[in-house]
């Protein structure tokens, strides 16, 4: 007895389900259920299809390279029977399998992590770019060009000083805003002095 | 003046004898098999057979598909069907083990691209050539 593989999505078969199809180059090509089959028939590649194994590894959907998969083989001689290694066998298949699994869930858990990171960066050149809709660019501007005036009537010749001290201010702004954000404050609630 | 047509009903008859495995058109890595140096030179001077269209002489191997004369198996190589069909074979094709290496026997590598190029059309000197060679052949 031997639990085959399905061509087409990489499931088990056992024995008694499916159905074989032998290709005229005598090559023997397994499927666990018509789906699968008919899927073949059609000629669709499993790489494409986004319900197959092939589909989830090369897609970098799962974990694909993993000392743990190095365990499974295939033997054509049966083993004699010894019922201590027998034993042994079957709590290594165990622990394996534990490891396996736990291994491909941190994979996944990674894979996720990444879209909260994506997240996070839509979230900031959003702000950046309609920063316009939290804050008016014409709020205040009354006041800046009074004041902007007072300053070039006070100080008339020395206008580098004027964009030195003007520039500091802005850096400050933009420092503030970035602190709002990463105190994970709701942008609406974010109030720029 | 118009009749009530007799059949409507359209039916799948035709898919369903497209995709019969009776019928079936060789697989991706059987092709990919075909591309090796020793087999493509067999299948690309393959001997007159009455039976196959333009006797066999004018054979694409990527399309798996013979051509009745120079002229048709030049055009095919300007069509999308063979443009198709040469960027599907860029990949490696999908074989039993990969199938097998997905379901957790040994690890999962990603197929590799390739660079495919259509064999050489069929010019005024391979057909001067090819004539030579089967007079030769007739008077031996």
């Amino acid at each position: 007895m031997r639990i085959e593989t399905c061509y087409f999505c990489s499931s088990k078969i056992y024995p008694g389900h499916g159905m074989h199809f032998v290709r005229n180059d005598s090559k023997i090509f397994k499927f666990c259920r018509s789906k699968c089959h008919r899927a073949f028939k059609k000629k669709k590649n499993p790489r494409k299809v986004a319900w197959t194994k092939a589909y989830r590894k090369t897609a970098g959907k799962e974990l694909s390279v993993d000392p743990s998969f190095e365990f499974e083989k295939r033997r054509n001689v049966p083993v004699k029977y010894d019922r201590e290694f027998w034993m042994k066998s079957l709590e290594a298949i165990r622990k394996i399998d534990i490891i396996r699994q736990r291994r491909a869930n941190h994979f996944v858990m990674q894979r996720l992590r990444k879209a909260r990171e994506l997240e996070i960066q839509h979230d900031v050149r959003e702000v950046q770019r309609d920063m316009a809709l939290i804050r008016s660019p014409a709020a205040g501007l009354k006041e800046r060009r009074a004041q902007e005036e007072g300053i070039v009537e006070e100080v008339h010749e020395s206008d580098d000083e004027m964009e030195v001290t003007n520039a500091s201010e802005h850096l400050a702004e933009e420092s503030d805003m970035e602190e709002a954000l990463d105190s994970d404050e709701a942008p609406e609630l974010v109030e720029v002095s | 003046m118009t009749y009530k047509r007799k059949k409507y009903h359209y039916g799948d008859t035709h898919l369903k004898k497209k995709w019969r495995t009776k019928r079936r058109t060789k697989d991706l890595d059987q092709i990919d098999e075909d591309l090796k140096e020793e087999n493509a030179e067999k299948l690309l001077k393959q001997q007159v057979d009455t039976d196959k269209p333009g006797k066999a002489q004018f054979y694409c191997l990527h399309c798996a598909r013979y051509f009745i004369n120079d002229q048709a198996l030049n055009e095919h190589f300007r069509t999308k069907v063979h443009k198709r069909r040469m960027k599907a074979l860029e990949l490696e094709p999908y074989t039993i083990e990969e199938s097998e290496k997905a379901g957790g026997l040994g690890n999962y590598t990603a197929p590799q691209k390739r660079k495919i190029e259509t064999q050489k059309p069929i010019t005024e000197d391979c057909k001067r050539a090819k004539l030579e060679d089967d007079e030769m052949s007739d008077e031996a």
